[in-house]
């Protein structure tokens, strides 16, 4: 009788379903005000269709003047001659003006049973199915037609969901006060390719994409790495270049048994490392097969 | 004592509620002065405090790269868990037809009101740029959860305040009616906003009746959508210790424990503050007892159910996020949650020695806290876990700022709930009028419980929207062999020849020497690439031994179309000068070897799930505007009579 929910009957029938006239009644009106609010229905699923257009238009929007049929970019990182001298960290830190605890590029190391170190510099992976994307609840994270991963600082809210959704934490936020953009050695004109840091907002590897199309200048990772470590690919040309050589892509990437992080996520990095460790590395003079 | 109460009300039931009500609207007394003080003071502090944090940037409240979700994410989930008390205690307890509910019910609803504001509110420190908050509407991604958090909570947060609301409309009408005089001015503008038109006919009663039993209906699974989808603001990533199946359902219990065990405390302190035990006796502080003590058994249950599958495989990240709770760096913590706030309050309900109105409130207390650890606990560890390195990062320190503003959303909570209910009546008058009716009467002894079975969780699944790119068009058109250039020196001579068939093209060195072929020798072949400083680039294509008749050749796949420069080298003499041959060539058929990532599974299903969301939400809306239209038109003139 003392039940957890309840003593007594309920005096009342919960709903009244009942064909009384006043029922009646009530369901016209029920009925009437229905008609009414459904017209709102409809707007409001109009409205979520343009929601899910956002983020087209802002991607066309950066794609434009250039096709993903011209390039698509990749990096490839060769372990093999990374010796850990970070010379890929310093030279992105200064050109992005980030402060020391702020690294867009890390370089983790191991040490085997032997004693020996391993070196891993990594970056963002410019995954083709970022997870950063899908959680930004502001579609401040886009994907360029050349599969380059960006962040709009301009729009980005702070809620730092893409810092939870990236397996390879290669996004970092600007906790506090960011260097002034006229303290950086090349002042950034706050585009999405060379952004300006904003306090309150995420950031992360950029692929120095105000340098597309490379002919020129390389990212500032590649241009500083002495070792020739660091390439930046096109995929579709299939050629890619550390600065003092330059490789055909599948080739470089066959031969070296190329690996990309985290495969069994399912982001589809655009990242290729040659696993490695100190080996001579086999030159493109030395010939492929 | 208890049976003194209820024999008390059960003989001059109404007449006490009527006066019981307008008890909070008399002059306040000098203690609720004193608290009130106090509390604002906390809250103006906290203000202050997050106005620092918004010049100083969140650094100041000790967030870092490795704690990068902390204590704000953990006050937004706590609080806005709370409010699920309210929906349990009234509406859950409505539709079950638990009428002892009665003069809980206004209390509850009030809480959940207020928490689930505040909660909500805690989203503002915890985004890094909340003036651009807008940004969440104009110009949303669907596929995020935290987009999804939005919405299920101001849905929510909608169908609470028309829950609230509704039953108002005959309380305030008979509070006008009684004391018009002692109301005061401001309350009773208010009160004949709110029941305008109100007579107590048969017909309002039952449009009031039903409209609230339908918005009862809608709030359970609209509850169980906000905790769930806060969970999967966790649950969506692939982080472990949050990328967990488990985390919806755990996170609605969590919230329905804690909720439980604020009304409890909210019922304790106003019941004492505003001397209602005639109204809330022991008895209800013991049936909300019980249903905390089965969701505490509850929860535990889950929080096993949750580790023992990440202990069990061994896994790096999910086992180093289990002992890090069990044995690690954040186990004083966690012990400390499941001893006072899962095993503690248990025992404190269980025993009949402790199952009194003291005991309950202190396991109350114990559980509110607890569970607001167990929430810190959840977020810290696994944002400090850095998935490169396999290692624990700084975890979140808390600093001056980010408790002064917690401490102020405490706070705010027992602010906010002692100023609505010194405008608005916190005990629902008609309720336990009703109440009070039927207790009189014999119903009682030959009571069934009638339990409802309405609660059912609402299918919100934050969604996943892939963009994939397609592209690759390739061109076909027809082949054009090409003639190499010839040079003549007593040198070696490397001549080349490149023809294309198709998309494949077979360069050829011929290396002679005054007339005769050099064998033996190693070729190298490179192609000229327009990419990466443009003219001035070659991409090797490989080396190949010359054969007996002077002759090396490979063969392979043109990547892009145009003009190439074939080179071929070799070196006669090591480290000297190679000798060259170069052939102009034009590349008219190619494929490239780039093929566009092939869209996810399940990435159209992710689209179909949100429209289909947005409609179900258009719905509930207009089911709950629906309702509160229904009561107004109610009391329009011509319905009156």
């Amino acid at each position: 009788m003392t039940s957890l929910f309840g003593i007594g009957r309920h005096q009342e029938a919960p709903v009244d379903f009942g064909l009384s006239p006043e029922a009646e009644e009530l369901d016209q009106s029920r009925r009437n005000l229905l008609r009414g609010l459904g017209l709102a229905g409809v707007a409001t699923a109009a409205g979520a269709l343009g929601l899910i257009a956002y983020r087209d238009e802002a991607q066309a929007a950066v794609a434009a003047g250039a096709s993903g049929q011209e390039h698509q970019w990749c990096r490839v990182v060769d372990l093999r001659a990374c010796k850990g001298e970070r010379k890929c960290v310093a030279a992105c830190q200064t050109r992005h003006g980030l402060p020391p605890e702020q690294t867009w590029m890390r370089t983790l190391s191991w040490h085997d049973e032997a004693g020996e170190e391993f070196f891993m510099p990594v970056m963002c992976q410019m995954c083709q199915d970022p997870p950063c994307l899908n959680v930004c609840p502001v579609s401040a994270t886009i994907k360029t037609d050349q599969g380059v991963i960006l962040v709009d600082q301009d729009q980005c809210i702070g809620s730092r969901a893409c810092m939870a959704a990236c397996p390879y934490e290669a996004r970092y936020f600007n906790w506090n006060a960011p260097a002034p953009t006229n303290k950086m050695p090349e002042q950034s004109p706050n585009t999405l390719q060379f952004p300006a840091n904003q306090i309150g907002t995420v950031g992360k590897c950029v692929l120095c994409a105000d340098r597309i199309p490379y002919s020129s200048d390389l990212p500032a990772c590649v241009e500083a790495c002495p070792r020739g470590a660091h390439f930046i690919g096109d995929l579709i040309t299939d050629v890619a270049v550390n600065g003092q050589s330059t490789v055909r892509l599948s080739t470089f990437l066959r031969e070296g048994n190329a690996v990309r992080f985290k495969e069994e996520l399912g982001t589809n990095p655009r990242c290729y490392y040659i696993p490695g460790n100190g080996q001579p590395v086999g030159g493109p003079l030395e010939g492929v097969r | 004592m208890s049976s003194v109460m209820e024999t008390s009300l059960a003989t001059d039931g109404p007449a006490d509620v009527i006066e019981a009500a307008m008890r909070p609207f008399r002059k306040p007394s000098k203690k609720f002065r004193a608290v009130l003080v106090v509390l604002a003071i906390v809250v103006a502090a906290a203000i202050g405090a997050y106005a620092y944090q918004l010049r100083m940037g969140m650094g100041v409240a000790g967030y870092t790269d490795s704690s990068f979700w902390a204590i704000y994410i953990a006050d937004v989930v706590a609080i806005i868990g709370v409010s699920y008390g309210g929906a349990v205690v009234s509406a859950i307890l409505l539709l079950a037809g638990a009428s002892w509910r009665a003069p809980l019910v206004r209390l509850a609803e009030g809480t959940a009101l207020v928490t689930v504001l505040v909660g909500a509110a805690f989203i503002f420190p915890h985004l890094g740029r909340p003036d651009r908050l807008v940004g969440m509407v104009i110009h949303a991604n669907v596929a995020s959860p935290v987009f999804w958090d939005m919405i299920a909570i101001t849905t929510y947060t909608f169908a609470t305040l028309v829950f609230f609301l509704l039953p108002l409309v005959p309380d305030t009408a008979t509070l006008l009616a009684e004391h018009p005089d002692e109301l005061g001015r401001g309350r009773r503008a208010l009160y004949r906003f709110m029941s305008r038109g109100w007579v107590g006919s048969e017909h309002q009663r039952r449009v009031l009746h039903s409209a609230t039993v339908i918005v009862a209906i809608v709030i359970i699974p609209l509850a169980v959508s906000v905790h769930s989808v806060l969970a999967w603001a966790f649950a969506l990533v692939s982080r472990p210790g949050w990328h967990e199946s488990i985390w919806a359902p755990y996170f609605v219990i969590a919230a329905l424990y804690s909720g439980v065990a604020l009304v409890i405390l909210v019922a304790a302190g106003f019941r004492r503050g505003y001397h209602l035990e005639a109204f809330i006796t022991k008895r209800h502080f013991v049936r909300l007892g019980y249903i905390m003590l089965s969701l505490g058994a509850l929860y535990f249950y889950l929080t096993f159910a949750d580790l023992l599958p990440s202990a069990y495989v061994g896994e790096s990240g999910p086992t180093e996020i289990v002992y890090g709770m069990l044995f690690g760096s954040v186990a004083g913590w966690f012990w400390l949650f499941l001893v006072a706030g899962t095993i503690l309050p248990i025992v404190l309900i269980a025993l009949p020695w402790t199952r009194n109105i003291w005991g309950i409130v202190i396991a109350s207390v114990l559980v509110v806290i607890a569970m607001w650890i167990k929430r810190v606990i959840m977020v810290v560890e696994t944002s400090g876990y850095d998935r490169l390195t396999n290692s624990f990062g700084d975890l979140f320190h808390f600093t001056w700022v980010s408790i002064a503003v917690t401490l102020g959303g405490m706070a705010a909570i027992a602010l906010l709930l002692m100023l609505l209910f010194r405008t608005l009546p916190l005990l629902s008058i008609v309720d336990v009028q009703e109440l009070a009716d039927s207790e009189a009467g014999p119903i009682e002894a030959s009571a069934t419980p009638a339990r409802g079975s309405h609660v059912r969780a609402a299918g919100v699944a934050g969604a996943v929207i892939l963009l994939a790119a397609a592209f690759g068009a390739i061109g076909v058109t027809s082949a054009q062999p090409a003639r190499a250039a010839v040079a003549t020196e007593s040198l070696p001579i490397v001549t080349v020849t490149a023809v294309e068939a198709g998309p494949l093209n077979t360069v050829t060195a011929m290396v002679t020497l005054d007339g005769l072929p050099v064998e033996g020798v190693l070729v190298n072949f490179y192609e000229s690439t327009t990419m990466f400083a443009p003219g001035d680039n070659q991409v090797p294509l490989g080396a190949m031994s010359t054969n007996a008749t002077g002759a090396a050749a490979i063969t392979y796949t043109a990547a892009v179309t145009g003009p190439r420069t074939i080179k071929a080298t070799y070196f006669p003499v090591v480290l000297g000068d190679p000798v060259v041959g170069t052939t102009e060539f034009e590349v008219t058929e190619a494929v490239s070897l780039y093929s566009p990532t092939p869209p996810r599974l399940l990435a159209t299903a992710g689209q179909t799930l949100a429209l289909t969301l947005f409609g179900v939400v258009a719905i509930v809306f207009i089911i709950l505007i629906a309702q509160v239209v229904r009561v107004r038109r109610s009391c329009g003139p011509a319905r009156r009579a």
